[in-house]
């Protein structure tokens, strides 16, 4: 599990893991646009942080819902901070391998019938879809076998 | 930085690039959109290879056991055997078979998946390059390490057993 750095396009390792009580106070809506302290105690809702191993900035962090009759976990919010955003961002990569950590953690618990989807904004929806191999059933957006199985190997292996 | 103004600051591709913050449905669209999402699978499904299913279930595996691994609890359930056996059945071959292509006696492998037996080196290796690398050999041994170290904290019998191979222990109590 890497980014890359823009400026000198080296590999820095990351890890992906739950966000714990005390990480809500540095999860502001103004370095991560959302409030994700409203996920707070939510039971239904796993929200997960990537950081460097060994430093407490969060580079990116998502909220996932699972469906276990329907063997899939939805991404349900997802955010690099703010320095990870656009043109000037220091890291490339911190989306994929989140959603790719979520693809994992979905085959892990439903095999060959894991589903790992989201309900894009519309106007996103083609990016999604070109970036990451997702597939379109109208109004949401998925992934499930050789692109599941893809995006994971892509990020993770 | 509400979602107003970072579509306007940042291209489309920018956002996708760095969030994923859904659209908001309404009771009947999210309702279409699960039906939607239910077809679109199913066709998934019925058109995923076996070759497709084969890497899903490889992948599930090495996770499970990779978790496993990092998890610092044993568990005497999730031993070597009971990955082995695992693995063995993900194939959908006869033991026999795969035995065969492991060059190894199908009763070795029977006592193996049994817990009858620890695997050798060469075994662990051989794992590693019939799933082509999928699950390392490193897994495989930090697996029978991890049984080991769980045996060694845990065993009195062999403690009692040792005791009198040892004599003028350390006046020192540090434990």
């Amino acid at each position: 599990m890497a980014l890359i750095k823009v400026k000198t396009r080296e590999e820095q390792k990351v890890k992906i893991v739950p966000v714990e009580e005390e990480d809500y106070k540095a999860l502001t809506k103004k370095r991560y646009h959302f409030s994700w302290k409203s996920f707070k105690g939510h039971a239904n809702v796993a929200v997960y942080k990537l950081q460097i191993p060994g430093e407490d900035d969060i580079l990116g962090v998502m909220a996932l819902i699972d469906f276990p009759r329907e063997s899939r976990i939805e991404i349900s919010l997802l955010a690099c901070s703010l320095e990870n955003v656009g043109e000037n961002k220091t890291y490339e990569g911190i989306a994929g391998n989140l959603i790719a950590y979520a693809g994992r953690l979905a085959v892990k618990r439903y095999g060959k019938n894991a589903c790992l989807s989201l309900v894009p904004k519309t106007r996103l929806k083609k990016h999604y879809i070109d970036k990451y191999g997702m597939l379109d059933a109208g109004w949401q957006l998925f992934l499930e076998g050789k692109v599941l199985n893809d995006i994971i190997l892509k990020y993770l292996l | 930085m509400n979602t107003k103004k970072i579509s306007v600051k940042y291209t489309s591709e920018e956002l996708a690039d760095a969030y994923v913050h859904p659209s908001i449905l309404s009771p009947a669209q999210k309702k279409e959109a699960g039906n939607q999402l239910k077809a679109a699978r199913a066709k998934v499904q019925a058109e995923i290879t076996a070759e497709d299913k084969l890497t899903s279930d490889i992948l599930q595996l090495r996770f499970r056991l990779e978790d496993y691994l990092s998890n610092g609890a044993f568990n005497p359930k999730l031993k070597f055997s009971y990955f082995l056996k695992a693995y063995v059945q993900l194939l959908n071959k006869k033991r026999k078979v795969f035995a065969r292509e492991i060059n190894i006696d199908e009763t070795e492998l029977s006592q193996l998946i049994n817990d009858h037996r620890s695997p050798s080196e060469n075994i662990i290796i051989r794992l590693e390059l019939h799933s082509n690398k999928a699950i390392p050999a490193i897994a495989w041994y930090k697996l029978i390490e991890k049984e080991k170290e769980h045996y060694i904290i845990t065993n009195k019998t062999i403690r009692k057993r040792e005791e009198k191979n040892v004599s003028n222990r350390l006046a020192v109590a540090i434990d």
